[in-house]
């Protein structure tokens, strides 16, 4: 995740209260999604933004998981995501995001 | 507890990207970014009392300056280990830890590791000095990487005996060992071929160096009647980007008419390479890619003729693999049309 977007989420973390955010993720690849919901929980991973050694700790989810899915308007969906979730690999990235999110995310 | 200096470059000293890639080293106390990787990974054996940021280009561009000031600011915290990186497969950082490394080792007698990605430059040019941790290729490898240079480091300090690069997990130094083996080497060397003609998988016991040398081309005959193509890796691409050639790790490289152009302007060129501060070749690419005076040189009868395509890729993190790919398919063009010779620059 880059640097700059690392702290504007720190930031907006620091304003709203982390309890009150959701990281939507759009990676297009398991491993990137991966990284930036470790970013976002456990911290930068690669030590080198504004979120190395912070543990925010927000929610953090894939705009295609099944988990965030029902709480979209449908015909949104179909339009901006369908076409990406039939080319992704879905379930690699889900299995990369998932288990990071249940071990360092702090207010599901 | 052992004493730590730690080495990082002005990225991952949090101090910004490559416009920040000028400025001099600095030194402070305590652990900077990767630093806390690294603290974790010592424990309680050693502490980071210090770490010098530098940048890549101020480095790189004043080597000798640079090594002096570095080594000046680590004496005074008297460490009993140094750690330079990870660099990854960032070369100009790979160079700037090998460098320091190899003069803290030499010039302090004091022990030092980094870490590198096999193909960044600075682990040829060093590995036969210092111990280099083997890394993956960008700082997604941080954590596998960390506590295998902080290990090693600790070990190094504790004078113990380090064991080969796999299980320590260096690259290889080209050091023979002496020990004792379970079978003689006749047996030992018939198994081997056994196994080879068989086809299955058999580990050599003393791996053949790889020399890349290549073989310089006879001269031009005669300068003045040559066709001379421009091939570059600095990513000079025309505005926009047509290929969205990556700005680094490029997959691909692109193929760019220039029939008629005298001068690469700033509203039809630009740079697509993420490694350099583009800012000078956006200005004016032909600072990267000289089609100015190339063009002089053709109206004056220098050379005989531009070649009417140059080529261009992003040398930024490509892996050799793909360079050479590229290198073969652009040279391969280059010779169909007809081309005498070649100009290429980098950045």
């Amino acid at each position: 995740m880059d640097l700059e977007i690392q702290q504007r989420v720190k930031d907006l973390a620091e304003k709203y209260g982390p309890e009150n955010i959701v990281v939507l993720l759009g990676g297009a690849e398991a491993e990137a999604a991966g990284l930036s919901a470790e970013t976002v929980t456990a911290g930068d991973p690669t030590y080198a933004g504004p979120l190395a050694g912070v543990s925010l700790g927000l929610r953090v989810y894939h705009v295609l998981e099944d988990d965030v899915k029902k709480e979209y308007d449908p015909k949104v969906y179909d339009e901006q995501c369908s076409m990406m979730e039939m080319v992704l690999d879905v379930d690699a990235i889900v299995k990369e995001v998932k288990p990071i999110r249940d071990q360092y995310c702090k207010y599901l | 507890m052992f004493r730590v200096v730690h080495y990082i470059n002005q990225f991952f000293g949090q101090i910004g990207g490559e416009d920040k890639a000028g400025i001099g080293p600095q030194v402070k106390e305590g652990i900077v970014g990767p630093g806390m990787a690294l603290k974790q990974a010592l424990k309680d054996e050693a502490q980071i009392v210090a770490t010098v940021i530098c940048g890549d280009s101020y480095f790189n561009e004043n080597i000798e300056k640079a090594k002096a000031e570095i080594l000046d600011m680590i004496r005074k915290y008297s460490p009993d280990i140094f750690i330079a990186g990870p660099a990854f497969n960032a070369g100009r950082y790979g160079v700037a830890c090998g460098t320091i490394c190899k003069a803290v080792k030499e010039e302090l007698g004091i022990p030092a590791v980094t870490g590198m990605y096999i193909e960044n430059p600075g682990a040829d040019m060093f590995k036969k000095d210092i111990y280099i941790i083997s890394t993956r290729n960008s700082a997604v490898g941080m954590r596998d990487a960390v506590p295998k240079m902080a290990k090693l480091a600790v070990k190094l300090a504790k004078g113990y005996d380090i064991g080969s690069p796999s299980e320590e997990f260096y690259i290889e130094r080209g050091i023979r060992k002496n020990y004792f083996a379970q079978y003689r080497g006749s047996k030992r060397a018939v198994d081997m071929l056994v196994k080879k003609i068989r086809g299955e998988a058999f580990k050599t016991e003393y791996s053949m160096p790889t020399f890349d040398r290549v073989k310089p081309n006879p001269p031009v005959l005669d300068i003045s009647k040559a066709v001379v193509a421009l091939v570059t890796s600095g990513g000079i691409v025309p505005k926009g980007n047509p290929d969205r050639i990556e700005s680094s790790s490029a997959s691909k490289f692109g193929k760019y008419s220039i029939e008629g152009v005298l001068d690469l302007t700033e509203n039809e060129y630009q740079t697509a390479h993420g490694g350099y501060d583009p800012v000078y070749a956006n200005q004016d690419a032909d600072r990267v890619l000289p089609v100015d005076v190339m063009r002089e040189f053709e109206r004056e009868g220098v050379i005989g003729k531009l070649h009417n395509y140059y080529y261009a890729t992003v040398g930024n993190g490509t892996s050799v693999a793909n360079a050479k790919k590229y290198g073969a398919k652009i040279a391969a063009e280059l010779k169909n049309d007809g081309v005498d010779a070649v100009i290429l620059t980098s950045t």
